[in-house]
């Protein structure tokens, strides 16, 4: 299985698979503008729309890191899913409102889809507020505000431009028949929800890192692109699907490796099989 | 006809949430796993699997959702559903597989200042275990989402004054499948493997004190246990409980529906569709009182049986 | 669109968002602590026992709304179809537990935070094992896990049935909607509570629940804001057909 092999690269790999990533601000800044770019420019080809995916979820993935860590009582997971049922939600509703001529629906700029994010937004900060006001719920976390409008905001753009990865634009003619009429709806909800859940539940720990703790956003991110990037071949057909594969494919690939890199490196010891401590 | 297909649905439904609760059992995913995540900051150095995706209901989700949707893009360009649903569901347990090494890695390395080793037999002998059981609970699921789907062999069924399936397309049915799936194995398969197993060296028959959390069981019946030995145990009880609960939801949803049609003239020419669901709400609230009245049973039953706690 | 019906959507999801954290607030609860037997409760997170019965409501609620082919559907039999599938889904979950936590490992389900059951006066504490906080579903916590099956059940079908029918939608988008707005409540409802909660007997829930109602309110109020104004915008693209 080639474990001797990867235990012995262990000294020269060492710090070479670290990526830097920007920190949580300009994390979110870099992300909101790719995100709003690819979502008002519905022409733009598919494998585009695919890295603003990447960066939106990476986000999410980011503002459940820092939500999370304080510990919500109730498990990872549940925050990241709160941020798809916002998404759902203000996704559908962005992508009706934004289908509205006069808000440029149907021309090449189509910033209507915007309102639908924005509100989503609103709705994630006011319930960030009644989630950690004393007089309220009162979970003491800080930042949650942010964090719950920033999920929400990233739940509906990932929902926006996951749809118009598959069917090309998200029209609200094409894409609620094609999308969610035929429920794959459920499939952008449940990409999106573990690209943001699961990296921090995967690598919760006393010796947590972020640029490791990330690395398996980006890397959903690609394994994302490459289930959708068939849907899209299936319904736009091979020009826009093959080049959001081959990203898809090589982000992922990249990624992963990147990943389980890191994970040995910084692990206390690699070994292909041993006796566990006795300490009775 | 419509009974026989439900008969078919039922008995998917237990062989899908056997192997969805063994499967989470083979690497103790959902909520023993903050025991085997605590261990090692108690000095329980282990070689249990830590396989925290998620909690299960979302895992099974993401696994059922894309084999429904694979599955659904095949039917749609003519390929045999015999064909379809197993290479689906072969995608979703890979997806799977992929998604479970994440956690194994992440969570065993950040441990770093426990001095807990990422054993890599631990890492790749599990990995096919976890396949093959998702798998099995996958096919199943996806199988029971294309049977009650608009494009599946209940809506088929001509004859009827209406239509026998669901009205929800085959993907999202496997999202609510898996999702329910996930959560009856989370909530019933768990607690043989938590109370039981985790702690197979403590007192039997007392509540797992405060005290003895993290402090697992880490030597099998010969050597050191790893996840898949405790496959082995929970299934001589806690996977077909799970099984049999998810069957018999199924069952008694499914029967009471049918029940309710009947009544409101199923082999009619119209249905009288305020008696189909009044009669089958009648019935669940009866298999409700019925279920309360086997709860009490049972607790009294114990309460008499192990008496009062002894011990200190 | 009719003002009524925009009126009836939002109402239905603001009572649709409420009673699925009500139906939170109800489950017995215990998260991680109670797979291993030290705490009262179903062993898993509420969200995910609360959507997984609330969905399993929504199947039958679903099925049963076809039912009406050419009319409005009857929503309180709809609703109520889809209270009583989850009802019976943590009905039969918390059964086959406590059928666990007895014959696997050998435990009487007992309460740990009520010295007797209101409902059948047993006595809990010298059942009780020292240093747990409970183990099991005992009486009190079952029948109030029925209800807050029944009334989650009941508000996830309500909000489906009225945007099906009265909005039009096709029944995958009527049902992707409600899933959404249930689980957003649900999930502040699980904030509310820290993660495990007895039942109706449990201090906490006296103490928790006119914040959490409240808290359901305005996210379940801006949540069908947005579905309405996006179901008063789609007929006006022109597009014909259900949203």
């Amino acid at each position: 299985m080639g474990e001797e092999e990867k235990a012995e690269e262990k000294p020269e790999e060492k710090e070479k698979f670290t990526l830097h990533f920007p920190n949580e601000n300009n994390l979110a800044i870099i992300a909101v503008i790719a995100g709003v770019i690819v979502s008002i420019l519905p022409v733009l080809p598919a494998f585009v729309k695919g890295i603003g995916a990447i960066l939106v979820i990476l986000w999410g993935a980011d503002s459940v890191r820092k939500t999370a860590r304080y510990g919500l009582g109730t498990g990872v997971p549940s925050i990241g899913v709160l941020a798809m049922g916002y998404g759902i939600v203000g996704g559908v509703t962005g992508i009706v409102i934004g289908s509205v001529p006069a808000l440029g629906g149907g021309g090449i700029v189509e910033p209507g889809v915007l309102v639908g994010v924005a509100a989503v937004g609103v709705v994630g900060y006011i319930s960030g507020i009644l989630a950690n006001n004393e007089k309220f719920i009162g979970m003491k976390i800080p930042g949650l505000e942010r964090g719950m409008a920033e999920l929400g905001m990233a739940g509906a753009l990932a929902v926006i431009i996951e749809s118009s990865m598959i069917a090309g634009t998200w029209n609200a003619a094409v894409v609620i028949p094609e999308i969610i009429e035929n429920g794959l709806i459920a499939l952008i909800f449940i990409l999106a929800a573990f690209g943001m859940l699961q990296p921090y539940n995967s690598c919760l720990g006393a010796d947590e890192r972020r640029g490791r703790t990330l690395l398996v956003s980006v890397e959903i991110g690609g394994l994302n692109c490459i289930i959708l990037g068939v849907l899209a071949s299936l319904i736009q057909g091979m020009a826009q699907g093959v080049p959001l594969i081959a990203l898809g494919a090589i982000t992922w690939v990249l990624f992963y490796s990147a990943y389980v890199r890191a994970c040995l490196n910084e692990a206390h010891s690699v070994v292909g099989t041993g006796l566990i401590k006795t300490m009775r | 006809m419509v009974f026989a297909w439900t008969m078919v649905v039922i008995v998917l439904a237990f062989i899908a949430c056997l192997f969805e609760d063994l499967e989470s059992d083979e690497g103790s995913q959902s909520n023993p796993n903050s025991q085997v995540q605590l261990a090692p900051e108690m000095g329980y150095i282990h070689r249990y699997y830590n396989k925290a995706i998620s909690g299960e209901g979302l895992s099974y989700a993401l696994a059922c959702t894309i084999a429904g949707t694979v599955a659904w893009a095949m039917l749609s360009k003519g390929i045999t559903p015999v064909i379809a649903i197993p290479f689906g569901a072969g995608i979703g347990s890979l997806v799977h597989m992929i998604r479970a090494t994440i956690p194994h890695l992440g969570r065993e390395s950040a441990h770093k200042r426990f001095e807990q080793p990422i054993y890599l037999d631990v890492l790749f002998g599990h990995l096919v275990p976890i396949a093959t059981h998702n798998f099995m609970a996958v096919v199943c699921i996806t199988a029971i989402a294309y049977i009650q789907s608009p494009s599946g062999p209940l809506a088929a069924i001509t004859g009827l004054p209406v239509a026998a399936n669901n009205p929800f397309p085959l993907p999202l049915l496997c999202f609510i499948w898996g999702i329910t799936v996930g959560a009856i194995g989370s909530s019933t398969g768990d607690i043989h493997y938590g109370t039981e197993r985790l702690f197979q060296d403590r007192p039997f028959g007392e509540g797992r004190r405060v005290v003895y959390h993290g402090q697992i069981c880490r030597y099998a019946d010969c050597g050191i246990r790893t996840s898949k030995d405790v496959v082995a145990f929970c299934a001589k009880y806690g996977g077909p409980a799970t099984g049999l609960t998810f069957g018999l939801i199924v069952l008694f949803e499914n029967w009471r529906t049918l029940i309710g049609m009947m009544a409101g003239g199923l082999t009619g020419a119209s249905l009288n569709p305020g008696v189909a669901a009044g009669v089958g709400i009648v019935i669940g609230l009866i298999i409700g009182a019925v279920l309360i009245v086997g709860n009490l049973y049972l607790v009294k039953w114990a309460r008499k049986k192990f008496g009062p706690f002894v011990g200190e | 669109m009719d003002p009524i019906i925009l009126v009836l959507i939002l109402v239905s999801a603001i009572i649709g968002g409420i009673l699925a954290s009500l139906g939170v607030h109800l489950l017995p609860v215990g998260g991680a602590p109670a797979a291993m037997a030290t705490a009262t409760g179903v062993a898993t997170g509420c969200v995910m026992l609360m959507t997984g019965s609330a969905v399993t409501g929504l199947f039958t609620a679903s099925a049963v709304a076809s039912f009406w082919e050419f009319e409005h559907a009857n929503i309180a039999l709809v609703a109520l179809s889809g209270g009583v599938g989850a009802m019976l889904m943590i009905g039969w979950t918390m059964l086959i537990a406590n059928l666990l936590y007895v014959f696997g490992a050998g435990i009487v389900p007992v309460s740990g935070r009520v010295a007797v059951d209101p409902i059948t006066k047993e006595s809990q504490t010298e059942y009780k094992t020292p240093r747990t906080d409970g183990h099991g579903m005992p009486n009190v916590s079952y029948i109030s896990g029925m209800i807050g099956g029944f009334v989650g059940g009941f508000g996830g079908a309500l909000i489906y049935v009225t945007l099906e029918n009265f909005a039009h939608f096709s029944p995958a988008t009527a049902g992707i909607v409600a899933i959404g707005i249930f689980i957003a409540n649900a999930i502040l409802a699980a904030y509310n509570i820290g993660g495990t909660i007895e039942g109706f007997h449990d201090p906490k829930f006296k103490e928790r629940i006119a914040v959490g109602l409240f808290a359901a309110f305005v996210v379940s109020l801006l949540c069908g804001i947005l579905v309405v104004v996006a179901v008063e915008i789609f007929p006006s693209l022109g597009l014909g057909g259900a949203l």
